[in-house]
């Protein structure tokens, strides 16, 4: 259930009312609801069933004889399944799946719609060929299946899929939404929620709400009953991203990169993807240095993230950001010493 | 998914499921209407229709007077009527009966390797066509192949087109239809007669849409229609999908700006002033904040590329030294978006060179 | 090749002469012989030229080791042959070295190895055991000369053991063989281990065994081998099996000879692992690549000998071709003597067949012979590349030595007037004149330009004093990864990247920019690359946690990032076991000030290059996946008894049944896969 109200839900309720929907495309950032949504949709589509989930791990033989293993979660109305699972598989995924559902027995018509719904997740992470084939697939089962497709940034899809879809945005909740949520549920496990903790547990998630309900219960783990004061948990992560931070910032040499390149290393194996420990860094790095040089970092983050996503090894590029940084950091540090002197 | 996949039909054996069925049942009854969409239902019927494209029209019809058609090459920006415009031309030649024996369209929903270009054309270019229709008129005795989004065969694929239209001239014209003709290759271009598509003027396309919405019972201020044509930059096609979403969001109430906005992905204008005076805030942390912000509320940074650039340009605040760097910067990280880079780091990357130089050079 | 190619046919006719010509002489079947004189060596020299050829995969292997042993069972009717044969017989035999001072290989070496033998032969203990010796070092490096020659010198008994073909050896077998290359496979290997078993305790035990009717007066023998069976190297833990029991009752030494290979699979270290070193007390003498010096000095006098003999029969090669025999050998003599007899050949056709092909390769024969001097008009550098096309052996070098090539990265000091000056703005970016070729290097070292980057990255930063320079360098490697980003160009972008990296790397190290400074650097240990280990690690972990967590329906990232670190920190008491100690192990960070926790595996000069987890990668992510689904087969139990939040009915569970219910590609599918292959068709019409 969805406890706050606004404009997509009742975008939402109109597109059930109708019975029929076209294929949709619903985007937002991570921790906004919207699978929570289309959950939502699909019970108004096809009542309690659609919560009978079951997870399934399937074989797909690619054109090619090889064999693709992906998992999908099921009801007896909906399928969900993300396809870039697959890596670069994902076309084969798409086509063939697509097929099987497409080109399966009809549902029955007087008892259901006439019509299967299948959930793609993650569809920014397809490459530009699967989206091809998504598109081309979209038109194709048009008649017997409804596709919806998640995503967290529109940026990343081609534009024929888009206007061939209703795009639904889903904006993350706003602080105060958060809030209510966490009173609300609080409420109902039987505790008590300060309104100042829920106001900065809501404020430190960054408007992502599965991230203030976890946070709220390392907090209930850590500490019962709630003091408005209390230490919010970090994520181990977070924290030794920003010692890594700290440790970049306090000393400028080789040495203090390999012991760095280490730390990255560390993050890796500990499942954070390359992505999120560039742009944690760059947070925490920003937090350490001067107005001038804030704008020259970010360029630098970037820059390198985006080599990042082009290159095959993050780590090449993660240390060159960590590198560069250490070096413009050090140039005005020094040149700042200098202006001290005279 | 074997559940899924066949139906209830299949676990009908099952106490629970069963009772589900009948309560999903009960609820979903009645109502169904399958909606055609309005583009392919206001598609222009005769080439007279086809809003816009004088010229063309104008020498489409003098070959339609003489019964035979050149090979064709139709190219300009999407929604401009390209495809309509051949529809339509087939339509008036063949009649409604014979248009679907005698035209074979090839759009990119379709696998289109060259494989599929020599067989599937080769053999509906082998059937005869005669002379004559059922109701007695003339026809012309080819029949039409016509390739959507040519652009985007391979060029491996172009090649293997320009042997087999050489070799079925006699029975079967081609319409090649693209967006780029840069990528079309040369020996192809030149066995075709070329067509520029224009770009559809506002007024053109305020009036089609105020026809279409008449027709579907649309209420729709005036106001709304042309920012609708804002939204759509120029591509029919999408105003008039654009239009239908909304149609069906409302509900038959009036349609309001505001839901344009929200369907068509547009952010709005106050977001993008906020962003800007935060650029010029020289503040970084405000900026931080706005930039995570625009990204919590899904907006997408492709979208805001578009709009800050129309802004940029014809904005009056910025000289033209800051003009170029910032549209130079759009660019670049338009691309690097397209690559998959993070949207929030470009994002903030762009910001922090706006703010430089709203901040800097002033 | 060219050259190759000659011996080996030429090789090969004659045992085929051999066999077929004297198959009524007695030849021995039995798989030993004793190595008594040069005519046992005779095959051995020829075929461990074919062996200097990078032969990596085990398929290679097996023919030439059958070839080779069919022909020592004959070989004692080759002494014959070869008198009526010596006009054509190799030089490598027909200079066989004649004293210690003949030898290429280093005094020291040699006192090395002397050392040995006379401490286990002579000075041994009656009821000490049996002691193992192992040679290793190049091939052609005179490991084989050696011990020859000692034993010569010591007069000790050599027992040599040869791989067997089959017990029941028949001519049609052999030809088969010759025909057939897959018939290889068939041939029982276990049998082979067992004669080496047999072998090695007979000789052991029956002291005096002597094959060949020769008499020998005193028991100083040793057992030598060269040709390991190939079982071993399926499962070497029976080769030291033996070895153990060999240790306990022998009496006599024994000397394995294992030549290095630069392809990858390290025979040294599979068969002989450090433990079994330890643990059997197995001697262990490294031969290195011949030195220049002693190599021109048996070229030189190999050149002046066949000068006084043979004047009209070959040219006599003038001091800078045998020069550069010498640079294009690597190192290895056998091939050095070799490509020598080659290019003072006169007569041979296929050598004018060769010459006519190839314009400009007459250097060698140009003082004897002016008619031929027309075709010389080329210029000097171009001759000497054109003679290391024909005779010399690819230049390869350990990855150890290149990547210390690469990051010492010598230099010349700069003579002022030979270079224009850069400018002055430009000249932070002055270098001395680099002594290396870094796509040279990259390329002798046998490695994907990619991969020689992982190890270059692993290893620059240690090298570099000033932070500006890794930025420069770190900036290259960026670089160099993303060039070779696109699969479809990788393979031709690959070098383009190495030299970039390479490059990159020398150039942004100022402190190693003049030839005057770039002393003092002393030693640093080289490591292998972590990013096989970290990646593999990274792709287990993200695939463990997807299939534990699965019914969370989270995308990868929000899991990752948020849920598991969170669980972490939750007591929740619905986790099975497997669960908990994974989100222990990977939601966890070990937040205490600890850097480079993660063990560094260093690099030795032996080391093929690729490590072992990289060769299994695609096999190990295989494993993981099927052990991932493993897991979640086993998992599925539990899950549907526990309240998971999804009510989870247990009949429709049918997970592992679907395969068999997916489509197959259709037709048309496969067609439209088949349609790059059918461009040039098009393209030609």
């Amino acid at each position: 259930t969805v406890f706050w109200t606004e404009s997509c839900l009742f975008l939402f309720c109109v597109q059930v009312q109708c019975g029929d929907f076209p294929h949709l495309l619903v985007y937002g950032p991570s921790g906004a609801g919207k699978k929570t949504r289309i959950m939502c949709l699909l019970r108004e589509l096809y009542g309690a069933g659609v919560e009978k989930l079951r997870i399934e791990h399937q074989s797909i033989t690619a054109p090619s004889k090889k064999k693709i293993e992906i998992s999908t979660i099921a009801s007896n109305y909906h399928l969900e399944v993300n396809p870039s699972d697959a890596g670069n598989n994902d076309r084969v995924v798409i086509q063939e799946l697509l097929k099987t559902v497409a080109q399966s027995q009809q549902l029955e018509t007087s008892t259901q719609r006439d019509f299967k719904v299948v959930l793609l997740t993650e569809v920014d992470k397809l490459t530009k060929d699967a989206q091809h084939a998504l598109r081309r697939t979209m038109e194709k089962y048009m008649a017997t299946c409804r596709l919806i497709l998640c995503c967290n940034s529109m940026s990343k899809i081609i534009a024929p899929i888009q206007s061939r879809c209703l795009a639904i945005r889903v904006p993350a909740p706003s602080t105060e939404d958060i809030c209510h949520v966490l009173s609300s549920v609080c409420k109902k496990e039987g505790l008590t929620l300060p309104q100042e903790l829920a106001q900065r547990l809501a404020e430190k998630s960054g408007r992502n709400l599965r991230k203030a309900l976890l946070m709220c219960e390392s907090c209930r783990v850590q500490q019962y009953p709630f003091t408005p004061d209390q230490d919010i948990p970090e994520m181990d992560w977070e924290v030794y991203l920003r010692e890594t931070a700290n440790a970049i910032v306090s000393q400028q040499t080789p040495q203090r990169l390999l012991e760095v390149r280490g730390r990255l290393y560390e993050l890796l194996t500990h499942c954070i993807p390359p992505e999120i420990i560039m742009k944690g860094l760059l947070s925490e790095l920003l937090n350490n240095c001067d107005g001038q040089l804030k704008g020259e970092v970010t360029h630098m983050a970037a820059f390198y993230e985006h080599r990042l996503q082009l290159g095959s090894k993050a780590i090449y590029h993660l240390e060159a950001f960590v590198a560069k940084f250490m070096a413009i950091y050090k140039k005005f540090m020094e040149d700042g010493l200098e202006d001290m002197m005279f | 998914m074997q559940a899924f996949l066949k139906g209830p039909s299949a676990i009908s054996t099952k106490p629970p499921a069963a009772k589900e069925r009948a309560a999903a049942g009960s609820s979903g009854e009645g109502k169904r209407l399958k909606p055609i969409p309005w583009v392919e239902k206001y598609r222009p019927k005769y080439v007279d229709e086809v809003a816009f494209q004088d010229e063309v029209v104008a020498v489409l019809k003098k070959s339609l007077e003489g019964a035979d058609l050149p090979n064709l090459l139709f190219y300009g920006p999407p929604g401009t009527g390209k495809t309509s415009t051949i529809l339509a031309a087939a339509r008036e030649l063949y009649g409604p009966e014979l248009f679907r024996q005698r035209v074979l369209e090839l759009n990119a929903s379709d696998e289109r390797g060259i494989q599929v270009i020599r067989e599937k054309v080769k053999a509906f270019a082998q059937l005869t066509a005669s002379g004559s229709r059922s109701d007695g008129k003339v026809c012309p005795p080819f029949k039409i192949v016509i390739l959507d989004e040519a652009d985007s065969m391979t060029s491996a694929a172009q090649a293997a087109l320009r042997r087999t239209m050489e070799k079925e001239s006699k029975t079967t014209r081609f319409c090649l239809i693209c967006n780029y003709i840069s990528r079309i290759i040369e020996p192809l271009t030149s066995r075709c007669s070329k067509f520029r598509f224009k770009p559809l003027s506002d007024k053109i396309q305020q009036q089609r849409l105020l026809d279409v919405s008449e027709k579907e019972h649309v209420k729709i201020s005036g106001e709304a229609v042309s920012y609708l044509v804002k939204v759509s930059e120029g591509d029919l096609r999408k105003a008039i999908t654009f239009l239908q979403s909304a149609t069906r969001l409302t509900g038959g109430k009036e349609i309001t700006e505001k839901i344009i906005t929200e369907i068509a992905g547009v952010i709005p204008k106050e977001t993008i002033d906020g962003l800007l005076s935060a650029c010029q805030s020289s503040s970084f942390e405000k900026l931080e904040t706005v930039a995570k912000n625009l990204i919590n509320e899904g907006y997408a940074v492709a979208q805001l590329l578009n709009q800050l650039h129309d802004i940029v340009v014809e904005s009056e605040d910025f000289t033209d030294k800051q003009k170029s760097a910032i549209v130079e910067k759009l660019a670049e990280v338009d691309k690097c978006l397209a690559d998959g880079a993070d949207e929030y780091l470009q994002l903030m990357s762009l910001c922090a060179l706006v703010m430089q130089q709203l901040t800097q050079n002033i | 090749m060219f050259g190759f190619f000659c011996q080996v046919t030429g090789w090969l006719a004659h045992s085929f002469d051999d066999f077929f010509g004297n198959t009524n002489t007695s030849s021995s079947t039995v798989p030993v012989n004793a190595l008594e004189g040069s005519t046992g060596r005779n095959q051995h020299q020829k075929k461990k030229d074919l062996s200097s050829l990078p032969a990596s995969s085990k398929n290679k292997v097996l023919p030439r080791k059958r070839a080779k042993s069919s022909s020592v069972d004959l070989s004692c009717s080759r002494s014959r042959q070869n008198q009526s044969q010596s006009q054509d017989e190799p030089w490598v035999d027909k200079y066989k070295p004649a004293t210690q001072n003949d030898l290429a290989v280093h005094k020291k070496k040699i006192e090395e190895v002397e050392a040995w033998l006379k401490m286990h032969i002579f000075q041994r203990q009656p009821k000490q055991g049996g002691f193992v010796l192992l040679l290793t070092g190049p091939p052609g490096c005179g490991k084989t000369a050696t011990i020859q020659m000692l034993v010569k010198d010591l007069g000790i008994q050599v027992q040599e053991w040869t791989n067997p073909i089959s017990l029941d050896f028949t001519k049609e077998d052999l030809k088969s063989i010759f025909g057939h290359d897959s018939n290889f496979h068939t041939f029982p290997s276990q049998a082979q281990a067992a004669l080496f078993q047999d072998f090695l305790l007979r000789a052991n035990k029956y002291n005096k065994l002597q094959m060949l009717g020769e008499s020998s007066e005193n028991d100083k023998k040793l057992i030598l081998i060269e040709d390991i069976p190939n079982q071993f190297y399926r499962d070497p833990s029976s080769l030291h099996e033996i070895l153990r029991r060999f240790v306990r009752t022998s009496r006599c030494p024994l000397i394995f000879i294992i030549s290095d290979n630069f392809s990858g699979d390290s025979n040294q270290r599979l068969l002989f692992p450090k433990e079994i070193l330890e643990e059997l007390c197995i001697s262990s003498i490294s031969f290195k690549p011949v030195a220049p010096t002693n190599m021109m000095r048996v070229l030189n006098r190999i050149a002046t000998i066949e000068a006084t003999m043979n004047r009209e029969k070959n040219y006599v090669p003038d001091r800078t071709s045998l020069e550069s025999i010498c640079r294009g050998c690597s190192g290895d003599i056998r091939s050095a003597i070799n490509s020598l007899q080659f290019s003072s050949m006169k007569d041979c056709s296929l050598e004018d067949n060769f010459r006519s092909k190839k314009k400009g390769s007459s250097t060698l024969k140009c003082e004897a012979v002016v008619s031929k001097a027309r075709k010389k008009n080329k210029s000097d550098t171009l001759e000497k590349q054109e003679m290391q096309a024909i005779g010399g052996k690819d230049a390869s070098i350990f990855l150890f030595h290149a990547l210390g090539k690469i990051i010492y990265c010598k230099r010349e000091p700069l003579s002022e007037s030979e270079f224009p000056q850069l400018p002055s703005h430009l000249s932070e970016y002055h270098r001395d004149t680099l002594l290396i070729q870094p796509e040279e290097i990259v390329e002798k070292s046998h490695m994907s330009g990619s991969m020689f980057n992982l190890y270059l990255h692993q290893n620059y930063v240690e090298f570099f004093a000033n932070i500006d320079d890794v930025v420069r360098a770190s900036e290259y490697l960026s670089t160099a990864d993303v060039l070779c980003s696109n699969w479809n160009s990788r393979l031709v972008m690959e070098k383009y990247s190495a030299s970039v990296a390479t490059r990159g790397v020398i150039h942004s190290n100022t402190t190693r920019a003049f030839a005057q400074c770039q002393g003092g650097m002393g030693f640093r240990p080289l490591h292998k690359p972590q990013w096989f280990f970290i990646n593999k690690k990274y792709q287990e972990n993200c695939l463990a946690a997807k299939s534990l967590f699965s019914s969370f329906c989270l995308p990868p990232e929000c899991l990752q990032t948020e849920l598991l670190p969170y669980l972490a920190m939750l007591t929740n008491p619905m986790r099975n076991q497997a669960q908990i100690a994974f989100i222990q192990d990977v939601g966890r960070l070990p937040l205490k000030r600890h850097f480079g926790r993660l063990k560094l595996e260093t690099l030795t000069d032996k080391d093929p290059g690729i490590p072992d987890l990289f060769v299994n990668y695609e096999g190990d992510l295989a494993d993981v996946n099927a052990a991932e689904t493993a897991l979640q087969m086993e998992k599925t139990k539990p899950n549907e008894n526990e309240s998971d939040g999804f009510p989870l009915s247990s009949s429709q569970c049918s997970g592992s049944e679907l395969p068999c219910s997916q489509p197959q590609p259709i037709a048309a599918q496969a067609i439209m896969e088949d349609d790059e292959l059918k461009i040039e068709e098009y393209d030609t019409d």
